[in-house]
């Protein structure tokens, strides 16, 4: 069932794109397509947590993901209500986050294909870990754990760079699936490939107007790290790239007549709501950058590949201590000139809500506003409109009223 | 010329007219019952007649409370953030942190100066410590609800609750009473509950409210013992103005005016 | 060391390696979740955060602890690792240090966190008091197995009725113990070793292996005792978790025995076993079975996430043995554990049929 639907989503956007080439379109085109993969029986499959090198199990021909990927999109299907349920009632309290929980509820239901291999990574979160755990004793399945030391220090790069060789060969060992030093450069060169169009394209969306609008990056950086390694990803960056130029270059916003620009962190709502609408349409804010829509990585050296996503992993905003993801938030609303940040504090997730507090005090000392959602981003039964929009609409009659406020018209 | 401010809330419907020199006309507080379009008509009508104008003259009308889109002819919605920021500026000026509790929600508001909104913080999940709260509570005491103002006065014990659920602190306080309890140390514990629960979500706005002009307004702000409690909590006087349930209709009639000056 | 004033070092984790806190010539200080500090953590963190970190906050907000020569967090998980970026923000002329703290327990990991040790050591040393060398760390993991022991045989006489105030009493003597200097530590348990064997109260209750995390109230203990419950094994990070014995292997390096002595021991949810996976369940099992328990109770604090994602698990692999499992999510305090007094008696009911 699932696997029809997502032959379906495929064969309707391989149609369009013929019809009308966008850079979102070819970006939704190729999640169909690793849904396809993920769903088809006949790939080698690893389930991971956020932080694995998907662009190296791309060149060893795994299709992967990290699982909380899969719980977006069975909330961005409008799925995800069901699983919920399944893992309610197989004793996972609502306490803890969505994505997990949808997971879990699918394998429970056997809407989840069975894996290869499951990759669990210490980084983002300590829930990430448990659920990919869990799934391993569901799957009977060999896991392999990345530890992803909070710091930069040489050794520590070190320590993590013997773990990702580990985990080709453990990969390896499991699927049958090598890793010759042809594929690994391909891969890398391939990956720093659309590193440099990224770069471009985030460079244009920081102009003011952005030609930049949520629908567009929308799920962008979050999920850019699952093409990398691949002529996909590279062809995603540029179109997006060449699209945000030729916009630019016509005068032509992302929201028109944009008068506020948000930036929204973390992760997006899955499901379908009205908010963003509203604050386009009501306010002519557009949500220019999502947090993760950033390159904060170094090129990675193809000859000697292994310390350089070492040093990638290690420096995931999310990663360690709150101090480098605020830094990393610092560094963008100056780079984007946000007037003011949505924080979807996401039910369930405690490195992300934990530090609310300093996230505020943070961009306090930028004079940025911070509006605080409480949101379940994966779970449509527990949206309450009313109130988010309330919210919402408070925070933009603040941005509206203070003084000196830019207006682009 | 006169402006119109219409707060749909939850428990009521509050109107306040002003004219074109902002002075309050009239005002008025309906329940809202179960029929939003009956008790905008209700608290319109209100007014006008206590003003003794009719539709016609005014000008122009904004809308707030949760069912401010239901307002009819309003020249535009706002929040009650805003709305109730601005009323309270007016009432009571240089007023820095508001405080409001509604039927259904409490807010914290940070203002500047001139009434203007600087950051908020909202508690919309939970009933504790609202006027819905606060009428369960009364219930269980067999008391009117606007008995429960005074009813701490005396109390010395120190009770504490342990359940700040509307649903289970009810059963609570029904137990406390069977164990005989006194009402009055029964009510002053629950005073301090609401006021620790209030106390948290002001302190996310304003760490320092201790140094800072605090006032109150919604219709929990009619109850002293809640004040008082709030107060110590705070450590900080708190000044309630003579119509706490209207700040927001009288906000939003203020945002009228604005809107319209040239 | 007991003339001098005692140098206390903060420390909120099972995990923590007290020995070498002990031998770098500190005394580690529990910071329990217990005590009358306002709510207030909430605020800085997040209301749906473990209780355990807010009411450690809270009382660092509320200034309700000793006097401090440094803290010691581990990166155990997400709420701890966010309290160590708050703590600056709230006591910021406090020394802190955040160690890492592996998920797995194998080589790497334990070669790494030794590191992590001996980064903590050289801190240590900065902050004063005396280097630690291999002897003394040698010296102070083995004063901690001493009283690991003396809790081992006390849980032992536990089991078989035989200590003054039952479950309640050894829990305030854990308390004691992460609170005070080893020496006062190592003498009052002794003593307590030495009283006659009188029947602690509960003889009549249901068998019941207790597990899970932060349950520092004795009065709690009283309560599953007037509940029906006796406990016969517990394995809880407030309670024989910190003081389970460090096996030492001669031939490793000392940093490196005590990073892997940690790792190896009884573990929180947190910690995987990569070649089995949800491998907590089985261990409890295997713990039930061998005190004899009739039923278990899991007592864990709400919103805590390896407890959450595993207890689903236990469940599972104890029912299949009939073992019925009792899960009970609190704030760690009396607060919400008082609710819970009705559904621990119908378990225990449940189980004398």
């Amino acid at each position: 069932m699932m696997k029809q639907l997502f032959d379906d989503m495929a064969a309707d956007m391989e149609a369009r794109l013929l019809d009308h080439y966008t850079a979102r379109l070819r970006f939704t085109l190729e999640n169909a397509r690793l849904c396809q993969r993920l769903y088809s029986d006949t790939h080698r499959l690893a389930w991971c947590g956020v932080c694995a090198p998907f662009d190296l199990l791309n060149a060893m021909g795994i299709s992967s993901c990290f699982v909380e990927y899969l719980g977006a999109v069975f909330a961005a299907a409008g799925s995800a209500g069901q699983f919920l349920e399944e893992a309610e009632h197989a004793g996972f309290p609502t306490d803890s986050c969505g994505w997990h929980r949808a997971v879990i509820g699918a394998a429970a239901k056997g809407m989840m294909p069975i894996p290869d291999v499951m990759i669990a990574t210490s980084s983002p979160c300590t829930g990430g870990v448990a659920a990919v755990e869990h799934l391993a004793r569901t799957f009977d399945c060999p896991l392999y754990v990345l530890a992803i030391p909070p710091d930069d220090s040489e050794s520590s790069v070190r320590y993590l760079a013997d773990q990702i060789r580990h985990m080709v060969d453990f990969v390896s060992a499991h699927t049958g699936e090598a890793l010759d030093d042809d594929r690994l450069r391909y891969a890398m060169h391939k990956t720093n490939e659309a590193r440099e169009a990224a770069i471009e394209m985030f460079h244009l969306a920081q102009r003011i107007p952005s030609p930049a609008r949520a629908a567009d990056l929308r799920n962008f950086g979050i999920t850019l790290p699952l093409f990398l390694g691949t002529e996909a990803a590279v062809e995603i960056a540029q179109a997006y790239r060449d699209e945000f130029a030729a916009r630019s270059g016509q005068g032509i916003s992302g929201v028109q007549g944009e008068r506020f620009r948000l930036m929204w962190l973390q992760e997006a709502i899955q499901f379908r709501h009205p908010l963003i609408k509203m604050l386009e349409e009501n306010y002519q804010a557009a949500i220019v950058i999502e947090e993760l829509d950033d390159i904060y990585w170094e090129p990675i050296d193809a000859e000697d590949p292994y310390i350089g996503l070492a040093q990638r992993t290690i420096a995931f905003p999310f990663n360690g201590q709150a101090d480098r993801r605020l830094k990393h938030i610092k560094k963008l609303v100056q780079a984007y000139k946000i007037d003011g940040a949505i924080n979807p504090c996401h039910w369930g997730c405690r490195q992300g809500t934990g530090a609310r507090g300093l996230i505020g005090e943070a961009l306090k000392e930028l004079d940025v506003p911070v509006i605080n959602l409480e949101v379940d981003c994966a779970d449509a039964r527990n949206f309450s409109e009313g109130q988010l929009r309330t919210r919402l609409e408070a925070f933009m009659e603040v941005l509206d009223s203070r003084p000196g406020r830019r207006s682009t018209n | 010329m006169y402006y119109l401010g219409v707060d749909l809330g939850s428990l009521s419907c509050d109107a306040v007219l002003l004219d074109h020199e902002g002075k309050i006309m009239a005002a008025s507080v309906v329940p809202t019952g179960a029929r939003n379009r009956e008790a905008i008509a209700r608290a319109t009508q209100e007014v006008l007649e206590m003003a003794r104008i009719s539709e016609a003259e005014i000008k122009a009308t904004i809308s707030t409370g949760y069912g401010r889109d239901r307002v009819e002819g309003r020249l535009a919605a706002v929040t009650e953030i805003t709305c109730h920021a601005r009323g309270a500026h007016a009432l009571l000026p240089g007023t820095q942190v508001l405080i409001d509790i509604g039927g259904q929600d409490s807010k914290a508001i940070r203002m500047d100066g001139g009434g203007r909104v600087l950051e908020f913080a909202m508690n919309d999940k939970c009933a504790a410590g609202t006027g819905r709260f606060l009428e369960a509570m009364a219930r269980a005491l067999q008391v009117d609800i606007g008995e429960l103002c005074e009813l701490d006065l005396g109390a010395s014990k120190n009770l504490t609750l342990s359940s700040m659920c509307t649903v289970f602190a009810e059963s609570e306080v029904v137990s406390l009473i069977a164990d005989g309890v006194e009402v009055n140390e029964i009510v002053a514990g629950l005073n301090r509950a609401i006021a620790s629960r209030i106390a948290a979500l002001v302190k996310r706005i304003a760490p320092d409210v201790a140094g800072l002009k605090v006032a109150m307004s919604g219709g929990v702000a009619h109850n002293h013992g809640v004040v008082r409690a709030l107060s110590s909590a705070l450590n900080t006087e708190i000044s309630v103005p003579q119509q706490p349930d209207t700040v927001g209709a009288l906000g939003a009639a203020l945002v009228a005016r604005e809107r319209m000056l040239p | 060391m007991t003339t001098e004033k005692a140098s206390y070092i903060g420390f909120t984790c099972a995990y923590t390696p007290l020995a070498l806190i002990d031998a770098a010539g500190y005394v580690p200080y529990r910071i329990l979740p217990m005590g009358d500090a306002p709510d207030m953590a909430g605020q800085l963190l997040h209301d749906n955060l473990c209780p355990h970190v807010k009411r450690v906050l809270d009382r660092a907000m509320d200034n309700d602890l000793p006097e401090l020569a440094g803290v010691v967090l581990l990166n155990s998980c997400d709420a701890m690792r966010r309290l160590a970026d708050v703590w600056p923000k709230v006591r910021p002329k406090d020394r802190v240090i955040l160690i890492d703290l592996p998920i797995t327990s194998d080589d790497p990991a334990v070669s790494y966190f030794g590191r992590e040790l001996s980064r903590l050591a050289d801190t240590l040393f900065q902050w004063g008091e005396r280097p630690v060398t291999q002897e003394t760390v040698a010296a102070s993991i083995d004063r901690y197995n001493q009283v690991a022991l003396l809790f081992g045989s006390l849980r032992e006489r536990l089991r078989n009725g035989g200590v003054s105030g039952g479950a309640a009493r050894l829990q305030s003597l854990y308390n004691r113990a992460v609170t005070q200097p080893w020496d006062e530590t190592f003498q009052f348990l002794e003593g307590v070793a030495e009283e006659t064997n009188t029947p602690s109260v509960g003889q009549n209750g249901v068998p019941i292996f207790l597990f899970g995390n932060v349950l520092p109230d004795p009065e709690a203990f009283g309560l599953f005792e007037s509940c029906g419950v006796r406990i016969v094994d517990e394995d809880l990070c407030t309670g024989s978790r910190v003081f389970a014995p460090i096996k030492m292997e001669k031939s490793e390096e000392t940093l490196s025995q005590l990073a892997r002595g940690i790792l190896r021991r009884p573990r929180c949810a947190r910690t995987l076993l990569t070649t089995q996976p949800g491998v907590l369940a089985a261990e409890v099992l295997a713990r039930a079975a061998e005190c004899k328990a009739r039923g278990v109770i899991a007592c864990s604090a709400k919103f805590c996430d390896p407890y959450i994602a595993r207890i689903p698990g236990v469940r599972e692999t104890l029912r299949k043995a009939g073992l019925p499992l009792l899960h009970i999510e609190g704030d760690c305090t009396m607060r919400s554990f008082g609710q819970q007094r009705t559904r621990i008696q119908a378990f225990t009911e449940m189980l004398r049929r």
